[in-house]
């Protein structure tokens, strides 16, 4: 990598509001995607894809819930260095094409993935963000995150690695 | 009178100066001698309840009691060693026979009560003075009323046994039997821990009288696929037998299978004895294998009508498709299967429920549906290159060759897996590669650390007798294809660790070490899932789930009142747990008809 070329992006600076509203759209999109699969997926592993929706609901819910807190107006106009996940990031806003009928482990490795380009990002911006109630957010949406894609590996385990004996 | 007499009372002087023979206090200070046999000590951790102390004693002295705050597990009943010493002659027969050296006896033997009671109590639990007295007696070292080490079981050596599909275990004679049933205690803790909670002490006692007919009577009682498992049962028995602590564990599954050995085919039936008369009920079962048949079997012979629908050739299921002849015989398979036929079981090969039949007619046409569908299918681990043609999965491949398909051995082949399936599916092949090529080249990698394998220590051992190249905590990556589309192994890197602290799988690796294990073929051998879409989707939509799989009660009720699920598609896989569950759905389909036949 160059020095003028993207490492001068990387190292490019971007407003809170505007990291904040790419993050609510990752969790809305993701959201929406997982509702929409519900009823395409067979019932057997219906459960697998309403708890991940109901996940990425309850990460929409903190985001909306934050934009709409007018103490935190001035801390969302400040700039944070964007972080290196920042690209991989914003790709997870683009969906998929799993099928018509994707299986447990496709959804799973799906969303392992998702998992894993949101706790890069939110641990990046923790570290950049200055002191307070956004830095604090960031923290707890990392650990978040990192909680629930091991929960997920655990789960892929048993599922995937399941019988394997 | 002489000098001599006149010095003579002087000689006792010289006694002054000897240590006294006798004690000074004999009624309060009576030390026993060092390895004196008195009060019992136990180590209570140690003791697992047993109650070979209890079977042992000659004078009925000790009773096996439960005791709060030890509770019954596996391997241990939970109960401890209660001695009345009214009736303990200090014989020390209990300490010598204790299986795990717990059961002490302390030098300390006097003991002054007024209440009679207080001299029955359990040792280790009631507090005593002499509980961490030094001396007294235990059991010498090297001195053992039983042998602690079983009788080794003849099998092919490598050389002989590895070009052919021949099973390799030859089984015992009828002296080593013997041998080996005379070291068993009948404790019974493996009862507990059988799934199907077989009569082992009693059919290995069958085996040291020499009445094998016996022995096979209760070896059906609970187990019908009784060939089947003395030779693959997973014998979590042998995990739990009392002869472990200080030695080998008895090989119970071997004493099952030489039973079933010793007793003449032809036999069988009439040992077993006839089905119920008929009750005019009928049953469908989905699925001919262990969970099902055993079902069968039992529905059978309480004279209900069943009918088993079974999608392959022959019946069995992955006790015939999945495990390869070396290790259980399709012949010996087949003796199990006839036996359950015998019954009057009716079966449909080659039907496939979704096909030929679907389950909205067997829920119309019978009294009672029973879904053992197993684990058919095989998982992928997707990682790239894994939709390659020459990237295959275990289950398909020991399918074809347990079906008889002729299979062209790759002369290169790198198996992803650490269980049973995948040391089944290389030992397959690398049989193959040498009665096709003449060498073997069949590498395993496994996610796992040799210690923490999921294949039987046994399988592993044979595989690598077989020259199969086991590679431990090896993470697969990749199956890299070269530029003209042909498969050329399989990249793997390092595994520093698998789970995290709370035991989570979260697997760690380190990159920088990274290996190609050349293959021509690459076999996927990390887990099993069931074929639900056989069911419909009507009833898939119908049926409550347990994350995936189908939710069934204790008695493998599902949440549809006509239909009930056992084995591997509900507990996962293992031919015992099968056996077991399809006892638990027979009882539970007979006593819903029982219950309509009383409310009618």
């Amino acid at each position: 990598m160059t020095e003028g070329s993207g490492f001068e992006k990387l190292r490019a600076q971007t407003r809170l509001e505007d990291i904040l509203r790419v993050a609510t759209e990752f969790e809305r999109t993701a959201r929406d995607f997982y509702t929409a699969l519900i009823p395409k997926v067979s019932k057997n592993i219906r459960y697998l894809v309403e708890e991940l929706a109901q996940e990425e609901q309850n990460h929409f819910d903190l985001f909306s819930e934050l934009g709409n807190r007018a103490d935190l107006e001035i801390q969302i106009q400040q700039m944070v260095d964007t972080p290196a996940s920042n690209s991989r990031f914003s790709d997870c806003i683009h969906l998929p094409e799993l099928g018509e009928q994707p299986d447990d482990q496709a959804v799973l490795q799906y969303a392992l993935g998702r998992e894993q380009a949101a706790m890069e990002q939110y641990r990046s911006l923790a570290e950049s963000a200055p002191a307070g109630p956004i830095k604090d957010l960031f923290n707890f949406l990392a650990d978040e995150e990192t909680q629930h894609k091991t929960e997920l590996e655990k789960l892929y385990y048993e599922i995937v690695h399941h019988g394997g004996v | 009178m002489s000098v001599r007499d006149v010095l003579s009372p002087f000689s006792a002087w010289k006694n002054l100066f000897r240590d006294p023979v006798t004690i000074r206090d004999p009624l309060n200070d009576r030390p026993g001698s060092e390895r004196y046999r008195g009060f019992h000590q136990n180590d209570i951790d140690k003791c697992i309840g047993c109650g070979t102390c209890e079977a042992i004693c000659q004078n009925g002295a000790i009773d096996m009691v439960p005791v709060s705050d030890i509770a019954t597990r596996e391997g241990d009943s939970g109960l401890r060693p209660r001695i009345d010493y009214g009736r303990c002659c200090w014989c020390a027969l209990c300490v010598d026979i204790c299986m795990t050296g717990s059961l002490g006896m302390s030098n300390e033997y006097k003991w002054v009560e007024s209440n009679p009671d207080a001299f029955r109590f359990t040792p280790g639990v009631d507090s005593k003075p002499w509980d961490d007295a030094k001396l007294g007696y235990e059991r010498p070292a090297g001195h053992r009323l039983t042998s602690p080490e079983r009788i080794e079981m003849g099998e092919l050596p490598p050389k002989e046994r590895i070009d052919s599909f021949v099973e390799m275990v030859e089984g015992y004679s009828v002296e080593q039997a013997k041998l080996e049933a005379d070291r068993c205690v009948s404790c019974g803790l493996c009862i507990a821990t059988c799934p199907t909670h077989m009569s082992i002490p009693d059919y290995i006692a069958a085996v040291r009288d020499g009445d094998y007919e016996r022995g096979l009577k209760l070896l059906y009682e609970t187990n019908p696929f009784s060939q089947v498992c003395g030779r693959v049962c997973t014998r979590k028995c042998e995990t739990s037998c009392a002869a472990r602590h200080e030695g080998d564990p008895i090989a119970i599954r071997w004493l099952k299978r030489h039973i079933t050995d010793q007793v003449p085919f032809e036999k069988y039936r009439d040992i077993i004895g006839d089905p119920a008369p008929a009750t005019g009920k009928t049953v469908a079962i989905v699925g001919g294998g262990p969970a099902g048949l055993t079902t069968a079997f039992d529905l059978a012979r309480m004279g209900h009508q069943v009918t088993v629908y079974e999608a392959s050739a022959a019946a069995g299921g992955m006790t015939r498709y999945g495990i390869p002849d070396y290790r259980l015989p399709q012949d010996a398979l087949d003796r199990d299967i006839e036996v359950i036929l015998s019954m009057g079981v009716e079966i449909h090969y080659n039907t496939r429920i979704g096909k030929e039949i679907s389950m909205a007619q067997l829920e119309q046409d019978f009294d009672a549906v029973v879904l053992a569908i197993g684990l058919q299918l095989g998982r992928s681990t997707r990682i790239p290159g894994s939709d390659h043609p020459q990237v295959t999965k275990a289950i398909d491949l020991l399918y074809q060759i347990a079906d008889g398909k002729a299979l062209e051995a790759p002369k290169s082949v790198a198996v992803i897996g650490g269980g049973n399936v995948a040391m089944d599916i290389a030992r397959s092949m690398a049989r193959l590669q040498m009665q096709q090529h003449g060498k073997i080249r069949v590498t395993v990698t496994a996610l796992e650390d040799k210690a923490h394998f999921l294949a039987d220590p046994v399988e592993i051992k044979e595989s690598l007798e077989e020259y199969i190249e086991i590679l431990d905590s090896r993470g697969p990556q990749a199956c890299v294809i070269d530029e003209q589309g042909t498969l050329v192994g399989l990249r793997t890197w390092k595994v520093l660790s698998i789970f995290d602290e709370n035991n989570r799988f979260a697997p760690v690796y380190e990159e920088s070490d990274e290996q190609l294990h050349e293959a021509e073929m690459v076999i996927e051998a990390i887990g099993q899932m069931s074929d639900v879409s056989i069911l419909g989707e009507e009833l898939v939509e119908r049926l409550e789930w347990n994350r995936g799989r189908i939710q069934v009660d204790s008695m493998g009720r599902t949440s549809e009142s006509w239909l009930w699920s056992a084995g591997d598609c509900v507990n996962g896989p293992d031919v015992v747990h099968a056996v077991a569950d399809g006892h638990r759905v027979a009882a539970s389909i007979d006593a819903m008809f029982k219950q309509k036949g009383k409310s009618a």
